[in-house]
């Protein structure tokens, strides 16, 4: 208890040290090298000249650090600026709590998961699969993480920030769904193999296992045909491919967003200018057609 | 318990076979794709008569004297290219209209770019292909032309020839989907799901890569995996390597589908299915199909994933007209094109039944009862060769 008393108290005493020694490091640099160009070149230190403005504007930086150094030497600043830098741990800790919540909770789906591994799902259905790690993750990204992208935004740069952090997100909400849909386009594969190795072990039992590796492929083949034709008219799958591609119009939507903003900084026309002028030059020319037809007529 | 017969010694020594064929293959194989390979598509020579922004008019040379007076045109869907129907010779539409004298035109859209996002099923219909019609009518000094659509570009027909009932003499449909309220084909189910605002006010364009990517996802095991393990095996021959990188050059030659011409082809055909109800409208005019008074035939694959015969029967008995033919053969989407045995069955029968219907002044048809004469014609049963034409046609999408 004693020790972590005395470690606060030392803290302001080593803040305002270093401040000193780095205020007395750059003074000492800046004095030299001011004396140093007036040796050399007397006329560039001329009132009015360049180096003079450098030489004022450094004069104002040295100034300026020395009132802060000793304003920070200030007990009670030293004791307000510490409390301050206590809060962002805090907010750290919350943002790690949470973080671990949802791996554990995370990890605890998977391990009901592998729980059920033994349970084969039924061949030829894909109404009632298993709880799957993708969906499990988007809960967690929807109820844990998606909030801090949601933070609303202060400031002058508010709509940009707004428009990285939107960016964020829908990246992270395609990146789910385009995970579960490929996962979904897998499952008749490995679906496949395993009723593969039953009618394997079928045709073993009764003796009629061909001898013709070709035979073996095409077995296969006409399965995993029939569980993607089975699979392709699931509800889950067609849900799933047009949750996929509506996160894909939308992360595309807020990326393209995001980079018209920064193309804005350079001299060239954006998408969005281009569909502006494509647009006039598409009425124009229907309104041409129209007026031809007429005059032909 | 009773011992297991497993054949070990057959499989094993069958499986080494097996491994020397192939090495063998292999061998063979490395000449074949090193030396010079004919693959070249599209190579019947045509002239571009008629261009209005990317769309072009194709007018094929004629190889024998044109025997029917009204020219032919075909207009090939906004997905994929027109190149199919002249793959190669032997194996092409285009060929086998042009043998049999028909005078032949052919829209070629072209690839569309960011520009023409905003291009609309009337701006298709009214605006390009009027345009085309319209200068071969001139041309030609007709009232009437004769006019063939393939998939989307069938549906596009049928709209115009409702449309314009007095510029199109005879309407032939082919692979076409007309009526979307079905769930046989796997599109049909899919596109219920999918936002076309979305896709469209993200995207602009549809880019054709997607779609190719959609259409492969209709059948993975044959069409990305199958159907290269029959390249392997094959793929000493050099006329399968041929024929294959042909298709291959034609299927992922996929050009961007416009948005809004999506975004309606989604919401109106799949998502409402208006076309079939004559309910639908394309530049503020509804599509009447009643007013489809030309003789029409329609012809559709049984084994056609993409557009099956549930999205295509039904156009017969919606359209104003008296002569009308549903025909069914038994091949996939691709296959009524391309497959050899079609060949025979498909494009010669086009032009038999333009030729019939070629007289300028014709008269009405005398019916021989009173109800209308509608024919429906099925191919025989399925025969060995029928089997084959349909593995063929999954091998080639």
């Amino acid at each position: 208890m004693n020790e972590k008393h005395d470690k606060n108290e030392t803290r302001p005493d080593f803040l305002s040290a270093w401040m000193k020694m780095t205020g007395d490091v750059w003074g000492n640099m800046f004095r030299s090298w001011s004396d140093a160009t007036a040796t050399i070149r007397p006329s560039a230190a001329s009132p009015g000249g360049a180096s003079s403005h450098a030489q004022a504007s450094l004069d104002a930086a040295m100034k300026a650090w020395q009132v802060l150094s000793s304003t920070m030497n200030r007990p009670e600043i030293m004791d307000s600026m510490f409390k301050g830098s206590g809060t962002m741990p805090e907010i750290l800790m919350q943002l790690a709590q949470s973080t671990l919540a949802g791996f554990m909770e995370f990890q605890q789906k998977w391990f009901e998961r592998a729980g059920r591994i033994g349970k084969s799902t039924e061949a030829y259905t894909f109404e009632d699969l298993d709880e799957n790690a993708f969906r499990a993750w988007n809960e967690i990204y929807q109820k844990e993480f998606r909030q801090f992208f949601n933070i609303p935004q202060l400031g002058l740069t508010r709509f940009y920030q707004e428009k990285v952090n939107q960016t964020l997100d829908k990246f992270n909400l395609f990146q789910t769904a385009i995970g579960e849909f490929i996962r979904l386009l897998y499952l008749p594969m490995t679906k496949s193999f395993s009723v593969v190795q039953e009618k394997l072990a079928e045709l073993s039992e009764a003796g009629e296992l061909p001898e013709d590796s070709q035979k073996y492929y095409q077995m296969w083949i006409k399965i995993l045909e029939g569980h993607y034709m089975t699979l392709f008219q699931s509800t889950e799958y067609i849900e799933t491919m047009g949750k996929t591609l509506d996160a894909m119009s939308e992360f595309s939507a807020a990326k393209n967003d995001l980079l018209e903003d920064m193309l804005n900084m350079l001299p060239i026309p954006k998408q969005k200018d281009m569909d502006d002028l494509y647009k006039d030059i598409y009425l124009l020319k229907k309104r041409i057609k129209a007026l031809e037809k007429k005059l032909k007529h | 318990m009773g011992e297991p017969k497993i054949p070990v010694d057959l499989i094993l020594s069958k499986l080494v076979e097996d491994a020397d064929k192939a090495r063998a293959r292999a061998h063979k194989a490395s000449d074949v794709l090193l030396g010079p390979l004919d693959s070249e598509i599209a190579a019947t020579p045509y002239e571009v008569v008629c261009q209005e922004d990317r769309v072009k008019l194709k007018h094929y040379k004629p190889v024998t004297d044109i025997k029917l007076k009204t020219p032919l045109l075909v207009v090939y869907a906004l997905i994929n290219r027109e190149t199919m129907l002249d793959l190669q010779p032997g194996r092409s539409v285009v060929e086998t209209l042009l043998a049999h004298g028909i005078d032949l035109y052919m829209i070629d859209w072209g690839y569309p770019t960011r520009k023409d996002r905003f291009l609309t099923i009337d701006d298709h219909v009214n605006g390009y292909m009027d345009t085309m019609i319209d200068f071969i009518r001139q041309k030609h000094h007709l009232k009437k032309i004769n006019l063939m659509g393939i998939c989307m570009g069938g549906t596009f027909s049928v709209i115009y020839s409702a449309l314009n009932p007095a510029k199109i003499k005879n309407l032939v449909t082919t692979v076409t989907p007309t009526n979307f309220d079905t769930d046989k084909g796997l599109l049909h189910v899919w596109m219920k799901a999918v936002d076309p605002d979305h896709l469209t006010d993200t995207f602009g364009n549809i880019s054709g890569d997607v779609m190719n990517f959609g259409f492969l996802l209709l059948n993975p095991a044959r069409l990305m995996i199958d159907k290269y393990v029959g390249f392997l095996e094959n793929m000493d021959n050099k006329k399968f390597v041929e024929n294959f990188v042909r298709m291959e050059k034609w299927i992922f030659d996929s050009p961007d589908l416009p948005g809004e011409t999506f975004r309606q082809f989604i919401k109106d055909f799949y998502q409402k299915n208006l076309l079939i109800q004559s309910k639908l409208e394309v530049g503020d005019r509804r599509v009447d199909l009643k007013n489809l008074r030309m003789p029409l035939i329609n012809f559709y694959g049984k084994y056609d994933h993409l557009v099956p015969p549930q999205a295509c029967e039904l156009l017969t008995s919606r359209v104003g007209s008296k002569d009308t033919t549903d025909v069914c053969l038994e091949t996939g989407h691709i296959g009524i094109y391309v497959s050899s045995k079609c060949q025979q069955e498909f494009a010669p029968r086009i032009a038999a039944w333009l030729a019939e219907r070629d007289a300028p002044d014709q008269k009405p048809r005398k019916k021989k009862s009173t109800a209308p004469k509608k024919t429906k014609v099925k191919t025989a049963g399925r025969s060995k060769s029928s089997q084959r034409l349909r593995k063929d046609t999954q091998r080639s999408g």
